[in-house]
This record gives C-alpha cells, structure tokens and sequence, in this order.
C-alpha cells in the first residue's frame, strides 16, 4: 500500500507540499497586480528581488539553527550591530586609505563581528547547555545595547558611494546583486546541508539529540558552528541591508526577528527540528515581501500590516503542526 | 572539591537548599545600594522600586504560570498596550455616552478594557492545546496583530481625557503611603501562592508540566489547564495595563513594549524551568523584587540606560547558566 503511494509518480498528496508555496507566492503577485498593475512593473520586479534576496539572508540564518532545535532571536541585533561597525569601520578607514580597502576592511569587519556574535550564541548553547530561546533573547538586549552604545543612537550618514554601489546598486548580467549573491550563498549552503557530513549531523541534531551523540559525531562543535553560521548569514543581510539604506543604522534589524522566523516556517521549517531545506528560506523571503511591498502599494496602514504578518506566522505554525502531527 | 562543599552545606542547611542563593544576591545587592548610594534608603525610592516590582510581580506570575504547563506567553507586552488603548477607549466612549457616575464610567470602562486582552488570552490557548501549534510561534503571531491593532486604532497618538478619578485615585492614589498597586500584587500573589500550594487546580497545573502525556494518561484535562494558563497570564497583563494607563494619565499603544523580556527574565532568574512543572510564587516575586532594585540602582549611580539592556542580558545568561550547571550535577550524581 504504502509502496503504491510512493511509485505513483503524479501522487498529489507527494507533490502538493512542493506547489503550495510557489502557487501561494504566484496567486500574492497575481491578486496584487489585479488592483495595482504597478505590481508587475519593471522597476517593482527589480525591488521585490532586491527586497526578497536580503531578507532571504535572516530567513537563512533562522534556518541553519530552527534545524537543529533551536532559535536565534538575535538575528535583528546582530544585523544593527553589523550595520553600525561596519560602517564605523569605513568611515573612519575612508579618508586614510581610500574607498577600495575601506569598503573591504568594512566587509570583513563586518563578517568577523557576525562570526563572534554567532559563536557567543553557539558557546552557550553548545558548551553551555544553556536553552537557546533563553540565550537569544538576552544576547539579543546584549547586542541591540551594544550597537545603540556604539552608534550614541544616531544613524552613520557618509558612507562611501562605492560601498552602496558594489553591494547594492551594481548589476551582474542583468541580475541586481543582492540577488547574485544570495544565489551564490544558497547554493552553497544547500551543498553544506545536503552533501556534508557536517549538514546530515545538523538534521540528526534536531531529530533527536541522543542518536548524534550515540552515533559518535562531536555534536557541540557542530551545533556551535551552526550559531556561527548563523551569525555569519545575519552579518551579510546586516552589509546589504546598510548599503540598501546608504547609513549605519542602530535598529536597522529591529523587525526582522520575527519575519525572520516567520518566513522560514511558513517556507517549511519545522519548528520541531530536523526539518526543512534551501527552499524554506527561498519561498518564504518571496511570499512575505511579496506581501508587504503589495501592501505598501495599496497603501494599507502601516500598523495593520503587522497584523496580516502575524496571521500568516500563526497559519504557518498550523500548517507545521499539521504536516507533523504523525511524527 | 568547591562544588562538593556547597552541595555538603545546602545538605547540612535545609533553609539554603530551599530558598536557594537569589534572597542573598537580593540582600547584598540592596546593602552595596545602600552604602554606595545613600539616595537608594529614601522612602520615596523605596516605594518606586516596590512599585514597579509590583507591576513586574503581577505579570511575571502569569508568565510563570503558562512556562509551568511548558509554553511561553511572548505576547503580555502587547496586550498591556492592547489593554491600555481599550480600557481608554471604553472610558472616553462611556463618557459620551452621557453616564452620570465617574465612578460607573471608570469601573465598567475598565471591565470592558480587559476584554480583548482576554480574547487574545483565549486565542493563545485555544492555538496551543487544541491546535497543537507551537506555543513560541503563536503568542508571537498574537503579539505582532495585537500591537498592529493597537496601534492602528490609536494612530500612534495617545488617548487623553480621562477622568481624575481614574487617572488621580488608581494611578496615583495610595493607602498608609503605599501605591495601589502594591497592595493589588500581594493580593494577586498570595492568591496564586494559595492556588499552587492549597488547591487541586494548582497541583494540575504542575502535573500537566511535569509531564503532559502522563496527566493526560490519569485523566486530566490537559488542554483545559493548559488553556486556563493563558487566560490567566493574559488576564494579569491586562490588569497590569489597566494600572499602567491610570499611572501614564493616557491610553498608549506602545506601554509595556519591555515587559515581555522582563517578564520572561524574571521568570527564569526566579527559578522557573523551561521545560516546565517548576516555579513558585515566593521566588518570582523575590526576582522581580531583585531586577527592579537592580535597574533602579543602575539609574541611581547614573549608568546610562543603554547599558542597562545589556546588563540585564547578562544576569540572565548568568542565571540560567547557573541553573543549568546545577541540573547537569544533579543529574549527574543523581
């Protein structure tokens, strides 16, 4: 019986997961185009890929550690704190050394405080023991503190144009750059998920804690290093997003936490662990800012925006804990 | 060698083994208060920190309460905004209404305040034991609609006009010089103290955090406990509101915006397990009572409230870090 189900090669209830998504994105685009046909303008286009490439990164980062159990809640403090320095870094390099190595001293400083925030977290969680929600959260008020120390609160204005070109506005063949790159990052991270051991043992993790342990692999190093991967992903949304905005901004990542998991559940990261692949981010950066830059087109209230979020998160869980209810 | 002294002395001292170490990092965190900062030992401070433990104490149990059968309540900060805009709302529109009495307009407008502060309260439960979803993503969900709602209405201007005796009577207004608030906290907390340790109700709420699947297999309603938790976190945040928006002097979208971590820092400092089936009242209230004399202090000897997010973070990963140090040995030596 159940190898009938499964040779069946047009079974709907196999395919169906995998259409949802893009069916629910395509009908987003379509209904919003169907009120303001400037949905699907050119320029629109160009935006939501733009938008849905650099949320694709937080959505990322989500999932690397959602896979494994846990959570990162300071995704958003990680993506100021990395605006903030950063951009600290290349103002100050700036007028010494000139805009080539200040913009690539700024990047690296960049990736590297994302790396530490990561293995902070992942110190705690994998060497520690400590509950990741518990150790998110307070290194989420550790970092957002720490960035609105650094910055004194104000947004850093003057950063070079060369920053905001290379990371933003340049185009490759076409393509905006934000959305090359995350390209480029999700096809390694697949690779990373699907073909190392280091990605199966994360899967393991977050199936069942004794099985990777039994199974012999040094788990704490490899849960630690899915914070720091983590940390990493958060730190290039965090680069892409400040040359988007064109300043260092103290609560440039103040709303993404909670998008952030949004979209990685709804695209089909189970919040149980052990689940979920590169396309949950994929799906899920497309649908939410599909969503809100349709909303901001209709010109719904900036307040009830959030609402629509929320109940699509509570929608997402509910599919999760239907999809898994056997397990 | 030190671990296994202080294991031997919490044996040999029966009263240390059970209150545990925060009533000491309490006392000598208010003595350095108290020698650095002679300020600290006014009665008017004294009675501010009272004060705002009272508002953390009443919203941290209701925290406690949901963390016990094994969830979290992510959205009590926004429903203390929601609260705080309906509660306000409902007076101001009582008032049109033409009724006669202050005192009719003010209690009735408060009991209608607390509604939808319920109904999110009911939502959270009914998604976490029947549907089954998980208990972080929902009251998160909830919270985003029930700030996007509260600040719809408002327009992210506050709502002004309210009556003296609401603003004057409850915001301000205090018994043998202690504000109302404070008595409504002991109220609160010795009835949940009372309803954990003398009733049946409470005992289940243990049960059914300890371990869900064996109160289910005895016969307890599982969903029914799990359900009442959120009601009652939520119908606490809601009276924290209510206080809250009498103390502001105006209905506000964005009040309690940090009560949520408080809450759950609070909660953890005191000694609730994550996991569930632990946490008592007494502790709670000693670790809300501790995180308000340590950010009244830190204001005090004049750091900067930006640090003082960060500090908090780091009493938690402190605390908790030493809990789980504490489970690892125990279970280790079991």
């Amino acid at each position: 019986m159940a190898d009938e189900t499964q040779s069946t090669p047009l079974d709907m209830r196999a395919i169906a997961p995998h259409l949802l998504l893009p069916l629910a994105i395509i009908g987003v685009v379509v209904f919003f185009a169907a009120l303001q046909p400037a949905m699907i303008s050119g320029g629109n286009v160009v935006n939501i890929m733009k938008q849905s490439s650099l949320f694709f990164f937080v959505a990322a980062a989500q999932l690397v550690v959602i896979i494994t159990r846990g959570f990162d809640l300071s995704v958003g403090a990680n993506v100021s704190l990395v605006s903030v320095v950063s951009s600290m870094v290349m103002t100050s390099l700036l007028p010494g050394l000139g805009t080539g190595i200040g913009v690539f001293a700024g990047v690296c400083t960049g990736l590297a405080i994302g790396a530490a925030l990561g293995a902070i977290n992942g110190a705690l969680v994998a060497y520690a023991r400590i509950n990741p929600f518990i150790v998110t959260l307070a290194t989420m008020s550790i970092f957002t503190g720490i960035a609105t120390t650094v910055s004194g609160g104000f947004p850093i204005f003057n950063l070079p144009e060369g920053f905001s070109f290379a990371l933003n506005q340049m185009k490759i063949l076409a393509l905006p750059i934000p959305l090359v790159i995350a390209g480029a990052v999700a096809w390694a991270l697949h690779f990373m998920l699907t073909r190392t051991v280091h990605g199966r043992v994360l899967y393991v993790l977050g199936d069942s804690n004794e099985v990777a342990h039994v199974g012999g692999r040094r788990v704490r190093e490899h849960l630690f290093f899915a914070y720091v991967t983590s940390g990493i992903l958060a730190a290039i949304a965090g680069l892409l997003m400040t040359a988007q905005t064109g300043s260092g901004e103290p609560n440039l990542g103040t709303s993404l936490v909670l998008s952030s998991i949004a979209a990685a559940v709804i695209g089909g990261a189970s919040l149980r662990g052990g689940t979920g692949t590169i396309s949950a981010p994929i799906y899920g950066a497309l649908l939410i800012t599909c969503l809100s830059i349709g909303m901001n087109l209709q010109q719904i209230n900036g307040s009830l925006q959030p609402v629509v979020i929320g109940a699509i998160l509570i929608f997402g869980a509910a599919l999760d804990a239907y999809r898994t209810r056997g397990r | 060698m030190t671990a296994q002294t202080i294991r031997n002395t919490a044996r040999r001292n029966p009263i240390l083994a059970s209150i545990g170490i925060l009533p000491i990092v309490l006392i000598v965190t208010c003595g350095l208060l108290a020698l650095y900062e002679p300020r600290f030992l006014r009665s008017s401070n004294l009675i501010n920190v009272l004060r705002n433990a009272s508002f953390l104490s009443i919203i941290s149990a209701g925290q406690m309460l949901v963390i016990i059968v094994g969830g979290f309540d992510i959205s009590v900060g926004a429903i203390v905004a929601l609260t705080s805009v309906s509660s306000a709302l409902s007076i101001v529109w009582l008032a049109d209404l033409g009724i006669g009495s202050t005192a009719v307009i003010v209690a009735l407008g408060c009991l209608l305040g607390l509604i939808p502060g319920i109904l999110v309260g009911l939502a959270n439960g009914f998604f976490v034991s029947v549907m089954k979803i998980s208990p972080f993503m929902v009251t998160i969900g909830t919270m985003t609609m029930a700030a996007g709602i509260a600040g719809y209405v408002t327009g992210g201007t506050p709502i002004y006009d309210l009556p003296e005796l609401f603003t004057r009577e409850i915001g301000r207004g205090s018994l043998f010089r202690l504000p109302y608030i404070v008595y409504a906290a002991a109220l609160v907390l010795c009835l949940l103290w009372y309803m954990q340790t003398q009733t049946r109700l409470g005992r289940y709420f243990y049960a059914v955090g300890g371990n869900e699947k064996a109160a289910r297999l005895s016969g307890l309603n599982t969903r029914k406990y799990i359900w009442a938790a959120y009601v009652l976190s939520a119908l606490l945040a809601g009276i924290v509101g209510l206080f809250l928006t009498a103390r502001v002097g105006s209905g506000e979208a964005t009040l309690g915006s940090n009560l949520m971590l408080e809450s759950i820092s609070v909660a953890v400092i005191g000694g609730v397990a994550l996991k569930g089936g632990v946490g008592r009242i007494p502790m709670v209230a000693l670790s809300a009572l501790f995180l308000s004399v340590l950010s009244n202090g830190m204001s005090l000897i004049r750091i900067d409230s930006k640090y003082h997010i960060i500090i908090i973070g780091i009493v938690i990963v402190i605390a908790v870090a030493a809990e789980s140090y504490r489970e690892s040995r125990r279970a280790g030596h079991g």
